[in-house]
């Protein structure tokens, strides 16, 4: 068929089932996926936004990763990865079939919703898992068009579905009901990952992941891409929570140095420096605390001299001399 | 079908309300108004209730809705993937039994794992 070219992606593959071709319905954009065809019917699906088989298979620990590693480098030049997995009896035949069903349709969301895309139908070519079930085009499109209507339905914003997802940090309301799907979702969502991401790092279907987050989205749980000014592509600062006022610290310029007490060779015997004067040696300056210390052994001015220390009694007393005795024993 | 008085079955995925597999026949004709119904049922049990959540990992096991002509039950498929599949059975009031149609049930979603042919 022609190359690469604009136009529904849904009308071409029903289209190419019409005329019972094998081959794969290549379609471009974001996200963009693959349809596979065996004889005009849909064989398996993918899209970099719905994890694949091997995905949902191995993050959900179902799966060892050098297993299904295993079974793909020696299924797939001949395309019976999924055959493999049945005789070697890592999977049952009701496993895979329920896996691959649920992979096609997730991924069909993703590859036949937009109205138009750069499209292209490359016959012959064929998927390495193999056939392991065979679903009617009509109902792939069908439910590829259903699916649309339903996000339309929750929150009509689609893009909460590709942007990266934040958390709001105060939710808008006073009692927030989460499910476990969504808990998840939040938890694991860090500002940087985006839905696609997310729906891989957990195992879980792509098209689930944005039908819960559209539901969050509904609730004011997540904010709005594209809302936050983010002044850094790498790193997601802190932003100023509430009303609250950011403090404002002072500037601190290399001229201040820590206040670390450091002994310097005037501090010995002579006056301590002044403030703002060089220091010979460029260590830190030594600055003199602003409140006046007595020297170790000094006694008090007289003026303090003269008032009694205030006497504790009653329990104050009796607990001190409880942690002397403590603190005697000790020794 | 292995369950006595059985009128219709299907295998609804619930998080879409998209009907994977049906069997029989569905109330109104319409597997895919069903599907979209049980997954209605099944996600008000899941997340806006307390009864599911009310010991920590418990899990809803099946639904049951009475109706004077039959009975509507739904039963989640534990898969170790992601699958959020649920089977529901449509059983005649007078045929079915639903002692039955449950055990028969537990024992169909567990096979279904194994042994699947849509």
């Amino acid at each position: 068929m022609s190359p690469s070219k604009t136009a529904a992606p849904g009308r071409l593959l029903t289209q190419a089932a019409g005329e019972r071709q094998t081959g794969t319905l290549v379609v471009g954009g974001h996200p963009g996926g693959m349809v596979y065809l065996l004889e005009g019917a849909v064989v398996y699906a993918e899209s970099p936004a719905a994890p694949g088989v091997g995905e949902l298979l191995t993050a959900s620990g179902r799966l060892a990763g050098r297993t299904w590693q295993a079974a793909l480098d020696a299924g797939a030049p001949g395309a019976r990865v999924g055959r493999l997995l049945l005789d070697q009896g890592h999977l049952t035949q009701g496993e895979l079939e329920l896996c691959v069903l649920g992979a096609i349709y997730d991924a069909a969301y993703f590859a036949l919703s937009p109205p138009t895309a750069p499209v292209e139908f490359r016959p012959g070519a064929t998927h390495w898992l193999g056939p392991v079930i065979r679903v009617e085009v009509a109902a792939v499109n069908r439910e590829a068009r259903r699916r649309a209507r339903l996000l339309e339905e929750i929150h009509p914003y689609p893009r909460f579905d590709t942007a990266p997802v934040s958390p709001v940090p105060r939710p808008p309301v006073e009692r927030v009901a989460l499910t476990a799907a969504q808990w998840e979702l939040l938890v694991h969502a860090d500002g940087q990952r985006t839905p696609a991401d997310l729906a891989q790092l957990l195992g879980r279907a792509g098209f689930a992941t944005i039908l819960q987050l559209r539901r969050l989205a509904a609730q004011g749980l997540i904010e709005v891409p594209g809302s936050q000014n983010d002044n850094s592509d790498l790193v997601r600062l802190p932003r100023a929570r509430g009303i609250a006022v950011d403090i404002r610290r002072p500037v601190v310029t290399l001229d201040d140095g820590p206040q670390v007490l450091v002994a310097t060779s005037s501090a010995s015997g002579g006056p301590p420096p002044q403030a703002g004067e060089p220091s010979k040696d460029n260590g830190p300056v030594y600055r003199p605390p602003r409140l006046a210390r007595r020297k170790p052994g000094a006694k008090l001015p007289k003026d303090l001299a003269h008032e009694p220390p205030p006497v504790h009694t009653g329990t104050d007393e009796v607990l001190l001399k409880r942690i002397r005795t403590a603190l005697r024993a000790l020794r | 079908m292995a369950i006595p008085g059985a009128i219709g079955a299907s295998i609804v995925d619930h998080t879409t309300g998209f009907a994977v597999a049906t069997a029989g026949a569905a109330p109104d004709s319409d597997h895919a108004a069903a599907a979209a119904g049980a997954a209605d049922v099944v996600q008000a049990a899941n997340s806006r209730s307390l009864f599911v959540s009310a010991v920590p990992h418990d899990l809803l096991e099946d639904l049951i809705i009475t109706t004077a002509g039959g009975y509507h039950l739904l039963r989640p498929v534990q898969t170790d993937f992601d699958s959020r599949l649920v089977l529901y059975v449509w059983l005649d009031r007078i045929h079915g039994n639903l002692a039955i149609a449950r055990r028969r049930m537990q024992k169909l979603a567990d096979e279904l794992v194994t042994s699947f042919t849509s």
